[in-house]
């Protein structure tokens, strides 16, 4: 599986990334480090204790990187949870669909990375 | 730029350590790239590379402290003046990125990365700021330039003056000097005369030209030894006019405040404050003030030098002249500033020749504008703050003391790396009142306590010292705590922080204890006297807890048949056995102590039962002493149970003594409650 393949399957944007980062090394590097992040950790944690705030930082953060990789589909969920936790302060039932389909998306996301990482370790 | 050794340094500060390493990764090529992961982290950074950061990155979404917090103590630190601030977010809203604009971003970069933008900007922004650097450098070479060559041109046109005069060099530097030390005084004296520091340099530097005129004036009436006729004083009246002309047509009119102040300086310092001076006859407050300065500088050498129809007057006899009016009038503000002056000018113009002064004087006059002018900072101030770091960090390093420094905004404390190493500590301590480690070792109610002593001293007594028992090696010890409190230069003080050291008094500490023990002292067994041990008692039965102990006394049965029979020196010998029995036989942190005669007392702590400690002690002292029987009678009260103070718990354990004298002898008994008369017969 090359890159542009692995972004194909999990909905992201290669030629964008790779225009802006430059060299596959680079990208494959970035994209490794991501099954490492605990920012979506962070995020399912702080919603289930009800923390709004560092819940907002958490997606806030996961946002930044999804974009810096071009994961679009990802990001797509990601930017949607963002938005309805800015400035919020009280837990509300339009929260957990959104926080599902954030989790459907990171799965396919990581899926797809770590099957980049164990193809490029093989080889 | 290759050599890393070269590599400016760029602070990059993103809560996502991916962000961070792909930035770093975009630009270590070409820097250092140094990491914070949230705004304190990057405040602290700053704190101590303020000098060396040529450019920071800044993520405004972060935990603790955030960008634009970042920002704002930039602004109120002057970081923002010498460190560009380039934003990079994901938010895109116009409002975010007019706010960091506000409070001094430079730039801006949004989220997605793309390298060339990233590289671009930073690049740019990064020579722009090192480009203002270098001019600000050259700015103030070239006014350091400018400045010599105008004094050197001054001193020149003077000197040859003063040669064809036949008066040393040395008058034009006099006067100079001179009339720089008594403007200095007048402005802090009266506000009348609203002179700044720049017009103190230009009069200064203008005193040179006042007698410029006197190339006019034939040398035979100038050199002349004895009196001058009416008719060859006339003439010598003119060279202030003749210099004032000179000036007055000047072509070039380079640098018109300088000949503007010349010019009033070359017609009028013969002026006199009554009127009674030449050329003009000015009149009090008509003659501007830099005139009125110069001409009492010019009337003070011309008597202490010598010249061809005088000899030289001392300094004193010279002050007294002219506050006598010898030398006509002159303003009374000048003459307080001269009286208060007259042992600062004798000790000045005694030191002076010229090069220094000249040097001196520019170097002076070149800070103080690069001061006013609000200038960066230049490369060569850095490199000087970056030796005389190193130079702090080696004497600390070998002092083997710990040294800190404590900064209130942000609350921090910085140790020296060996001390950070004694202490296993880090270098750098945020928030240290919340610091688990630092409390530990410190204790927050000392640390809070030393706080507390530190904000009250004053700018003028600002050493502050206290004692403190710290945990800093594991075990508590004796420190002494000795700091020097750094308040602003600002009108109303500000309490900036401290720096400090921390030393081992623990050996001292330990001989006082030790004085103080002996104090505490039975001299015959070594033993605590019963003051002592009853104050040792009271202390922790006022302590209260859970712990649980006994106290017992006892005394010896048949202690006068030892004095009897085998003489009081055996007696002795005796006492001492019982109290080194005693002491063998508990822990070093009960309480034992001989009340007086045969009498002791001990006060121990213990678990379950006391029982098989007491049976213990009683067969160990109980035991012979050459042939000599040992007998004692012990009574002995609990704690447990017990709410009363040392005196009602004494009488428990005499009145258990006294139950096993009448009963026994050699034996123990607890006290109990069918004791209680003896209680009340012993109070009765």
């Amino acid at each position: 599986m090359t890159i542009q393949e692995c972004y194909a399957a999990i909905g992201g944007d290669y030629n964008d990334v790779a225009s802006r980062l430059r060299t596959d090394e680079r990208i494959a590097k970035f994209l490794f480090r991501i099954l490492d992040d605990g920012n979506m950790k962070m995020l399912c944690d702080c919603l289930e204790e009800r923390n709004l705030a560092e819940a907002f930082r958490a997606a806030h953060t996961l946002k930044g990187i999804c974009m810096n990789l071009s994961l679009t589909k990802l990001n797509t969920s990601v930017v949607a949870i963002t938005e309805v936790l800015r400035g919020r302060e009280e837990y509300g039932d339009d929260i957990a669909p959104l926080l599902e389909q954030v989790k459907k998306d990171y799965e396919l996301t990581m899926s797809g990375i770590a099957a980049l990482k164990a193809e490029t370790a093989a080889e | 730029m290759s050599n890393s050794k070269d590599k400016k340094k760029i602070l990059v500060v993103d809560d996502s350590e991916i962000n961070r390493a792909l930035l770093s990764d975009m630009l270590s090529v070409d820097f250092e790239i140094i990491e914070a992961e949230d705004g304190l982290e990057a405040i602290s950074i700053l704190h101590d590379q303020e000098m060396e950061i040529s450019l920071l990155l800044l993520d405004i979404v972060m935990p603790n402290m955030d960008g634009y917090e970042v920002l704002a103590k930039m602004n109120q630190t002057g970081w923002i003046k010498n460190i560009p601030v380039i934003i990079i977010s994901a938010e895109t809203g116009g409002t975010y990125i007019d706010r960091a604009y506000d409070l001094g971003a430079i730039d801006y970069i949004s989220r997605p990365f793309d390298e060339r933008t990233v590289k671009h900007r930073v690049m740019s922004n990064f020579m722009l700021t090192v480009k203002q650097r270098e001019m600000s450098e050259m700015l103030s070479a070239q006014i350091y330039e400018k400045e010599k060559d105008n004094s050197l041109m001054i001193e020149i046109l003077s000197h040859i003056v003063e040669f064809r005069n036949g008066e040393s060099g040395l008058h034009v530097l006099h006067v100079h000097a001179f009339t720089e030390m008594i403007l200095k005084e007048l402005v802090k004296k009266t506000d009348k005369y609203p002179l700044t520091f720049k017009d103190i340099r230009l009069i200064s530097n203008a005193s040179a030209l006042h007698d410029v005129g006197k190339i006019t004036i034939p040398s035979e009436i100038l050199n002349k030894p004895g009196r001058f006729t009416d008719e060859e004083f006339t003439i010598m009246k003119q060279h202030t006019v003749a210099g004032a002309k000179m000036l007055g047509d000047i072509p070039f009119r380079g640098n018109e405040a300088l000949i503007k102040i010349g010019y009033e300086i070359c017609r009028w310092h013969h002026e006199r404050y009554d009127g009674r001076g030449y050329p003009d006859g000015l009149k009090g407050e008509e003659i501007p003030i830099s005139a009125q300065v110069v001409a009492l500088a010019d009337v003070y050498d011309a008597l202490t030098s010598k010249r061809v129809y005088k000899a030289a007057y001392t300094h004193e006899e010279a002050i007294a002249m002219i506050l006598g009016g010898e030398c006509g009038a002159f303003n009374p503000i000048l003459l307080d500033c001269l009286k208060d002056m007259a042992d600062k000018l004798k000790q000045e113009l005694n030191v002076m020749s010229f090069g220094v002064n000249t040097a001196n004087s520019i170097h002076e006059s070149v800070t103080q504008m690069l001061k006013n002018e609000g200038s960066d900072m230049s490369n060569r101030t850095v490199k000087l703050i970056e030796y005389e770091r190193m130079k702090f960090k080696y004497l600390t390093d070998i002092s083997s003391e710990i040294v800190f420094e404590y900064i209130a905004v942000p609350e921090m404390i910085q140790l020296s790396e060996w001390s950070a190493e004694t202490l296993g500590l880090p270098p750098k301590i945020l928030d240290p009142v919340g610091n688990e480690l630092w409390n530990r070792r410190f204790n927050k109610k000392n640390f809070v306590d030393f706080l507390e002593k530190m904000k009250k001293t004053t700018p003028e007594h600002s050493v502050v010292s206290e004692k403190y028992q710290l945990s800093i090696s594991g075990n508590k010890k004796w420190y002494k705590v000795i700091a020097k409190v750094l308040w602003s230069d600002s009108e109303i003080p500000e309490f900036e922080g401290a720096i400090g050291k921390i030393v081992d008094i623990n050996a001292e500490m330990n001989m006082i204890d030790y004085l103080e023990e002996q104090a505490n002292c039975d001299a015959k067994t070594g033993l605590l006297n019963h003051a002592a041990a009853k104050r040792c008692i009271s202390n922790i039965l006022a302590q209260g807890g859970n712990k649980k102990y006994a106290l017992v006394v006892f005394d010896l049965d048949n202690f006068k048949g030892a004095n009897d029979v085998y003489g009081h020196l055996f007696g002795d010998e005796v006492l001492d056995a019982v109290a080194q029995r005693l002491k063998e036989n508990i822990r070093r942190s009960d309480i034992a102590s001989r009340m007086g005669g045969d009498e002791f007392m001990f006060f121990i702590e213990y678990k379950d039962s006391v029982v098989p400690q007491i049976q213990r002690i009683f067969d160990c002292i109980t035991q012979k002493y050459k042939h000599f029987d040992i007998g004692i009678s012990m009574g002995i009260a609990y704690t447990d149970g017990f709410e009363g103070d040392f005196d009602e718990l004494f009488k428990r354990a005499d009145a258990a003594m006294y139950t096993v004298k009448r009963e026994s002898k050699k034996s123990f008994r607890f006290y109990d409650d069918s004791m209680k008369d003896l209680l009340e017969e012993k109070k009765g």
